[in-house]
């Protein structure tokens, strides 16, 4: 057994070494999921080619010839890393004008009663409301422009950065907060010491929710209108009957969100070093 | 005993709390020497937690006071330390930070607070997980950075409550032996709650024994036996009996 001792416990290092075998091979995790990600491939490319849902769903290689072609063709005016960026656009300015105010101000509501009885009513009231029911009212207000989709964004985003970021600070153990007094602390350090890093966290949570939602608002947004984006290329697919672009928009617009999401991730981890554990202790 | 040794550190008048009709503390009048260790036992439920948060401040008296060196204690005037039952580290910090931070509440100079932590880490022996955070040690290590926070700011009453309560007995007894080493090498005051009468009759110079609700002091038992102390010693056996007895709620 190799074992090494951090702080009097142990670490168990050692590896289970066994020969190659054949059935060691096939019960590998990693082995596993490609066989779960070619199969899925496979089956999707029979019921393409089977016609199955007649001419409306395309081969895998066909989307990833669409998008391909899509890089140096411009479509609508836009070639592909235009449209996507028009997306991502949106989505990062809704998601940090929504965060700079709602984890803010879902942190001060936690933290002061009198704001909370001021704002909780109000944000009770359009918690419950989807933000894709704002769509409408949103072109109205502003139009078919930019601003209109910014919005959408916005609303969706706000309701679970706020709401992550006031159950944060409420969720604090509140021994810590002993800890900080009978040391003679001031709140201003319960805030500073204890508060803000105790929610940091949830917060994240917060951000990661809020970004799906983006994501989510960004594509209601510009299929309702748009003339650039992932969302438009997926409306313009239906609406010329392109099942290439329709997936290929898909496909894309869910790498994107997963890029965003992968950026939050190590954010959180740059700020939260504590948050890592070491492996098998 | 050198004339240190006898004065009065803290003195607790007639300290009384009631929640509504219910009194939970019911006029308690005791002293601690300076650099003394006090063990204070009581049978399940006599409000020794209730005791402490008291003591510590946290929570209002109804009556009477805590007075430390003759002044009415206040946290933001004295280095008061509390070491709770449950480990309470900062997630946030690593280790030494965890150990610094009594200090640093407290004001105390950068230099200063990274020496007295070194110092206090190696005592009990926290040197090789410095930089570790708390979720990466385990629970008897936590309770010991805990206890070096509590050590670290020279407290002039440090209350702990119960903290070996949830370690098994060869922790608990190492615990205990790190925990009169540290106390006699800093000199503290130390105010040690336990249910636990044989840790208490290890670890103090003097037991106060508590009742059952409404709590007063039942007795004051002075143990004088030399350390390091033999679980076995007749004498040993002898006064755990009497605490034992004193305390008999079965």
């Amino acid at each position: 057994m190799s074992g090494s001792s951090i702080a009097n416990e142990t670490i168990d290092h050692s590896k289970n070494r066994e020969p190659f075998s054949f059935y060691k091979f096939i019960t590998n995790k990693y082995f596993l999921n490609v066989v779960s990600i070619v199969a899925f491939l496979l089956i999707w490319d029979y019921v393409a080619k089977e016609k199955i849902f007649r001419d409306s769903l395309a081969r895998p290689l066909e989307v990833v010839d669409q998008l391909y072609m899509l890089t140096y063709m411009k479509f609508a005016g836009t070639n592909l890393a235009g449209h996507i960026w028009a997306s991502t656009q949106r989505v990062l300015i809704g998601f940090i004008a929504a965060s700079i105010v709602a984890v803010p101000l879902g942190l001060f509501m936690a933290l002061n009663k009198y704001v909370n009885a001021v704002v909780k009513p109000l944000f009770d009231l359009f918690k419950p409301m989807p933000p894709i029911a704002w769509v409408s009212i949103a072109i109205l207000w502003f139009g078919i422009g930019e601003m209109s989709k910014v919005f959408i964004i916005i609303i969706g985003t706000f309701v679970p950065c706020l709401l992550n970021a006031y159950n944060g600070v409420r969720l604090v153990d509140p021994d810590l907060y002993d800890v900080v007094r009978v040391l003679g602390g001031n709140r201003r350090d319960e805030i500073f010491h204890v508060c803000f890093p105790a929610s940091f966290p949830a917060v994240f949570a917060g951000l990661q929710i809020s970004l799906s939602s983006a994501w989510t608002c960004v594509l209601a947004a510009e299929l309702m209108n748009s003339r650039d984006g992932m969302g438009f290329l997926i409306k313009r697919g239906m609406d010329t009957h392109q099942p290439t672009l329709v997936l290929g928009g898909m496909v894309l617009i869910a790498a994107a969100a997963y890029g965003t999401s992968l950026l939050v991730t190590l954010l959180e981890k740059k700020l939260c070093p504590w948050k890592r554990t070491i492996e098998n202790l | 005993m050198d004339e240190k040794q006898t004065r009065n550190k803290v003195e607790v008048r007639n300290l009384t709390k009631r929640f509504g009709d219910l009194t939970v503390l019911d006029g308690i009048n005791f002293n601690i020497k300076e650099g003394e260790l006090l063990a204070i036992v009581g049978p399940t439920g006599c409000g020794k937690t209730t005791f402490l948060n008291t003591l510590s401040k946290l929570m209002p008296t109804t009556e009477g006071n805590i007075y430390i060196n003759g002044e009415e204690a206040d946290p933001k005037k004295h280095n008061l330390a509390y070491v709770f039952q449950e480990p309470t580290c900062l997630p946030w910090r690593t280790v030494r930070e965890n150990v610094a931070y009594g200090m640093e509440v407290k004001g105390v100079g950068k230099e200063e607070r990274e020496a007295r932590a070194t110092k206090i880490m190696d005592l009990v022996g926290l040197t090789s997980c410095a930089d570790l955070y708390p979720n990466q040690v385990s629970a008897s290590m936590m309770q010991r950075i805990a206890v070096s926070r509590a050590f670290a700011v020279n407290p002039d009453l440090l209350l702990m409550d119960e903290p070996y309560g949830q370690l098994d007995v060869k922790l608990r007894f190492y615990l205990e032996d790190e925990l009169v080493n540290i106390w006699r090498k800093l000199n503290s005051t130390v105010l040690f709650v336990t249910h636990n009468i044989e840790e208490a009759v290890y670890v103090a110079e003097r037991i106060l024994v508590l009742t059952n609700k409404p709590t007063k002091i039942k007795a004051e038992i002075p143990v004088d036996l030399p350390r390091p102390r033999d679980l076995l010693n007749p004498k040993f056996i002898e006064l755990r009996k009497e605490v034992t007895e004193l305390i008999r709620w079965w």
